[in-house]
């Protein structure tokens, strides 16, 4: 009878069984909310579930993968592990190459957490030396970048890969392209001895602090980590100025030069034959002359007053400051050794 | 020992967002962390330059992230920042293709952004990113690149066109199309061409002169862009605008009384402020002089040339395999031109002939292009054979009626452009089928013969001439005009202009003498009157001028409007009338010829015409052909529908027609409903009960008859007593005391 029957069905309704049949689904309760969801990509935590007897080849792989793309530092600093025993194992297991390994793991350079960093130095660390010399271009970017880097801990500890580079490859460090000057520019940068940040505020009338006002700075151990970059900045130009020793004479030069294939990788690299012209930064130093010619022209004024200052502080900072003066004593030595 | 808490920027992600805000507050003091960034950029750009394609997604991140903080300080530190927008065009132009789409979206947003902040200029921005949008592969990017560089080119002419940058642009878009025809390329030009031109930033010859060249193309889809230029896009463009009238939806006064309400704070006053600006901005732009926009169809340079070659090119040539919807839009546009420009292109009209059949696809939309391309001037020996043939085609006892009326209103749109065009017996056949038994046939036959009644009497039978058109043949005033004849050209309502004048003069005579002034009063309302009492030259001038009231150019005879109102006079006064005539032509030139007319003598004079017009048109004087000729706009065309029309007529529409039409204009209804069912389903969904009349109504029957029984076994002291209680309780105001303090 009208609305009144109506609403009595309505709440009968409620209180009736619901009837289960067979190969139909059960019908959703009033309250169900659909909890089902769409991705482009799942993420796992746990990466892998193959653990031992897999072939070597691949849980090297897998680690070297894991150690760039894992979302936890922690499977990221043991992969890192994983590589170090691997490669320092004798013979070393290396199915990837130096190369391989770093382009994958340059980028580690300026990674968020530190154990992940430490670890990618002692990777380094175990590198044959004389393999990491056709990448130092490419290895020099990375540290170009992470000693720019917003955080301290990235740049101190960039620094300590620089040091590891210096060790290992020296000489490629400061002769390949952009490897001179352009670092010259990253060391002025971090230390705030600018010149041309500089002048380009006192132009507009302004006088400015030397010094990065970057966080960490001031702090207690703003000054060990000034005086590390100055080391590190002494052992830059130590290199750079090192006297070069000419080769041992040998009567096969001359042919070998002819038919020889070079030994090192792209001999031809200061023609400068594919590559888009470079500017005076970019440009390649090869010998100790030119590269002192360019710092005196560019920073030898700027560095002075800049380890002057420092040296002024004492301390830590002054003593490397002191040993960074006696570097550039040295070069001036030499350099007047080498013209007389 | 308490965990060491790191400080925000000593964990790596250190924020460059609060970098550059502080460098945005302070850069003088920030510019050595600046510098650190920049030097950092550089070192990841070079990361990415040596290998684009197989940098590693930490890689392209940062880069991004550099890339944005660069950007966004560039306009503080110039002198360091000076090759920062080469690096950024070189980036794009030589790996567009490889780029990540993030970072390919961050160069893109920044160069725009440099541009914003008046770093480069839009030249320069806009010769970048328009030869990646034509070669990039990538949609996302051409649809992203597509809408900087439109809405580049609006910021660069917001405040005043800037005539330099369009026309640079506009050489490129004419470069384009001109330089490969064959390629999809010219599209893109199209799009641009036409959106600029909706949004009324182009308005000038040079866009219309990209799309001619569009419409010539070799690229059918480039074809058809530019052909729907031409077609729609002045539509468009008037839609556009009476769009952006519309949405001036600020509601000052509520604004006003929210602020006084509301707590008061700086970002409600600049709330307000903003509004009251926008009003203001409104008002100008309503009070604002209209600018004058001719159709594309108009600017087009040298459109005989132009339609000959387009359909020489797409039409003609039987080489051409576009589509027929296609074939169809660019022969509109080469008859839209033909009838516009009255262009002669005999050669089209014997081309006609072989798509003149029923059988034809979409042969009304051919007869519409027909009925355009007809003006007065086209020679009637070319008109003829393509009538004889819709004639013999279409119309015929054994065609269906669809069909039938079709072709009748074909040849009638013809006729209406071009009487010339029909013989005696072929329009005295076609005028017997008002006999038919379908309707929509009769009502075309019907609109032939009145259409000839009207231009070409003499054609008609006798009997079909009707009344107005037999005495107007009789005095001589229904003339066929011969081939090629012209009305006498004149300013398009001068007349009433001067007229007006005169009454000012009289007003202001009349404020002088105050004795006067009954008589001018007197005289005014003679005027209005259209007085018969013809014994004034005055009034006797005021009836010719409504008889040429000049506002109509594309009708032939001059008195045609009003032969009924003649009459009287016809038989005794003809000389009269023409030496007034006489006298009104001359009087005319005198004012447009002693004096210069001002924008506001101008202005007046086209309120006066759409004055006389409404007033015509209300008054049903004219005739039905002149007031359809008034309703539809010299430059629309003619269209399938038009021709279809009479077809319908008659026929029942099914209810999916129906509810389509009563749909339409109400736009956000889900349902097709009654209003109050709306209203009702809303009111239940928003919980609300329902009216006394409508519980009364549902009140279940069994409830309501014991209480109508007992009213009927009342005793009649009892009903009299209950009525009168109900005429005092009435009195009182009802139950509810209504009107009672």
């Amino acid at each position: 009878m009208g609305s009144s029957n109506r609403k009595k069905k309505e709440k009968k309704k409620d209180f009736a069984k619901a009837k289960l049949k067979v190969g139909r689904e059960k019908a959703k309760a009033a309250n169900f909310t659909d909890t089902s969801f769409k991705s482009k990509s799942i993420s796992i935590n746990q990466k892998s579930i193959i653990a031992e007897g897999v072939d070597q080849v691949e849980q090297f792989k897998q680690n070297l993968s894991l150690a760039v793309a894992a979302k936890s530092d922690h499977a990221r600093r043991d992969a890192l592990a994983y590589l170090v025993n691997q490669l320092s194992a004798r013979p070393p297991n290396n199915p990837v190459g130096i190369a391989g390994l770093l382009t994958k793991l340059l980028p580690l350079l300026s990674d968020g957490s530190p154990p992940v960093r430490t670890g990618l130095l002692k990777l380094f660390r175990v590198f044959p030396p004389a393999e990491v010399g056709p990448h130092v271009e490419k290895i020099l970017m990375y540290i170009r970048g992470g000693m720019t880097h917003l955080s301290t801990d990235v740049r101190s500890d960039t620094l300590n890969v620089m040091e590891w580079l210096l060790e290992v490859a020296g000489d490629d460090v400061v002769s390949c392209p952009g490897g001179w000057l352009k670092t010259l520019n990253s060391f002025s940068c971090m230390l705030g001895w600018n010149p041309s940040v500089g002048s380009a505020l006192v132009s507009k009338g302004w006088t400015s602090a030397s010094k990065t006002t970057t966080i960490g700075m001031g702090s207690k151990n703003g000054r060990e980590v000034q005086a590390r970059q100055i080391e590190v900045l002494a052992k830059f130009l130590q290199v750079g100025f090192r006297q070069e020793t000419p080769a041992p004479f040998s009567p096969m030069a001359y042919w070998d030069n002819i038919y020889q294939l070079p030994a090192r990788a792209n001999p031809f690299a200061y023609l400068n034959l594919f590559g888009v012209p470079r500017d005076e930064d970019n440009e390649m130093y090869p010998d100790r002359i030119s590269r002192q010619r360019i710092f005196e022209a560019k920073w030898e004024n700027s560095m002075v007053a800049g380890m002057t200052g420092a040296k002024k502080e004492g301390g830590l900072v002054g003593r490397a400051a002191s040993g960074m003066e006696k570097v550039l004593n040295d070069e001036v030595n030499g350099s007047k050794s080498t013209q007389a | 020992m308490v965990k060491r808490k790191v400080a925000a920027l000593e964990k790596v992600d250190a924020d460059l967002v609060s970098l550059q805000y502080k460098i945005r507050r302070d850069p003088k003091s920030y510019a050595q962390e600046f510098y650190d960034q920049w030097l950092s950029y550089d070192a990841q750009r070079h990361i990415f330059v040596s290998s684009p394609s197989t940098a590693s997604t930490d890689d392209v991140k940062k880069f991004h992230d550099l890339v944005d903080i660069v950007a966004h300080v560039a306009d503080l530190y110039p002198d360091l920042t000076a090759p920062f927008p080469d690096h950024l065009k070189d980036l794009l132009n030589q790996h567009h293709a490889v780029l990540h789409s993030e970072l390919r979206e961050k160069v893109v947003g920044s160069l725009c952004l440099l541009r914003r902040k008046e770093v480069i200029d839009s030249t320069s921005l806009l010769t970048t990113l328009f030869p990646i949008l034509i070669s990039t592969p990538s949609k996302t990017l051409r649809s992203l690149l597509y809408t900087k560089i439109i809405s580049d080119l609006r910021e660069s002419n917001s405040k005043a066109t800037n005539h330099r940058l369009n026309r640079t642009i506009q050489t490129v878009l004419h470069n384009l199309v001109t330089s490969d025809r064959t390629s999809t390329k010219g599209m893109w030009a199209t799009r641009i061409t036409r959106e600029l031109w909706r949004r009324q930033i182009w308005t000038d010859a040079k866009p219309c002169d990209v799309m001619k060249e569009a419409c010539l193309s070799d690229n059918e889809k480039v074809v058809a862009g530019g052909v729907r230029f031409f077609l729609g896009g002045d539509k468009e463009r008037e839609e556009m605008e009476d769009d952006s009238s519309d949405d001036e939806g600020i509601d000052i006064k509520r604004v006003k009384h929210q602020g006084g309400i509301n707590k008061k704070s700086k970002k409600r006053m600049k709330q307000f402020e903003k509004a009251v600006d926008k009003v203001k901005r409104q008002e100008r732009k309503k009070s604002a002089p209209h600018p004058l926009n001719f159709s594309a169809l108009h600017l087009i340079h040298d459109p005989q040339g132009f339609a000959e070659l387009l359909f020489q090119k797409h039409l003609q040539n039987t080489k051409c395999k576009f589509t027929l919807d296609n074939k169809l839009l660019i022969l509109q546009l080469v008859t839209r031109l033909v009838g516009l420009h009255k262009l002669t292109i005999i050669s089209l009209y014997s081309w006609f002939v072989r798509f003149l059949t029923p059988k034809q696809a979409q042969v009304t939309s051919f007869l519409g292009s027909l009925a355009q391309a007809t003006h007065n001037l086209v020679p009637p020996d070319a008109l003829e054979p393509l009538v004889v043939k819709i004639a013999n085609e279409f119309v015929s006892e054994a065609s269906a009626s669809e069909v039938a009326a079709a072709g009748i209103n074909g040849i009638r749109e013809i006729a209406i452009r071009q009487p010339l065009c029909m013989s005696e017996t072929l329009l005295q056949d076609l005028v017997l089928y008002q006999r038919s038994k379908d309707k929509g046939v009769v009502m075309a036959a019907k609109g032939l013969q009145s259409l000839y009644r009207e231009v070409y009497p003499e054609l008609l039978q006798k009997k079909y001439r009707g009344k107005d058109a037999t005495m107007g043949l009789r005095s001589g005033e229904v003339k066929l005009r011969k081939f090629g004849e012209e009305d006498t050209g004149g300013i398009e309502g001068i007349e009433l202009l001067e007229q007006w004048k005169q009454e000012q003069r009289e007003k202001k005579l009349a404020e002088q003498a105050l004795i006067e002034a009954e008589g001018g009063e007197v005289k005014k309302i003679d005027d209005d009157e259209d007085g018969f009492n013809s014994d004034e030259w005055e009034v006797g001038s005021d009836d010719s001028d409504e008889s040429d009231n000049g506002w109509i150019n594309v009708s032939d005879d001059e008195e045609d409007g009003e032969p009924a109102k003649k009459r009287p006079k016809q038989t005794q006064m003809t000389d009269e009338d023409k030496a007034n005539a006489i006298a009104e032509a001359n009087r005319i030139s005198v004012l447009a010829t002693t004096s210069i007319l001002t924008p506001a003598d101008l202005a007046k004079l086209q309120e006066l015409v759409r004055e006389a017009n409404i007033d015509k048109a209300m008054g049903g004087r004219t005739s039905k052909r002149k007031k359809e000729l008034i309703a539809r706009h010299i430059d629309e065309g003619v269209t399938a529908e038009d021709i279809e029309l009479p077809a319908t007529i008659g026929k029942k529409s099914t209810k999916e027609e129906r509810e389509a039409l009563a749909r339409e204009g109400k736009p956000g209804r889900d349902e097709h409903k009654s209003t109050q069912a709306i209203r009702k389903s809303k009111k239940e969904a928003e919980g609300k009960s329902s009216t006394n009349k409508e519980k009364a109504r549902k009140k279940n029957f069994m409830m309501t008859l014991g209480k109508a029984r007992a009213k009927n076994k009342r005793s009649l002291i009892d009903t009299k007593a209950s009525l009168k209680a109900h005429v005092a309780k009435a009195k009182q105001g009802g139950r509810r005391r209504n009107g009672v303090a």
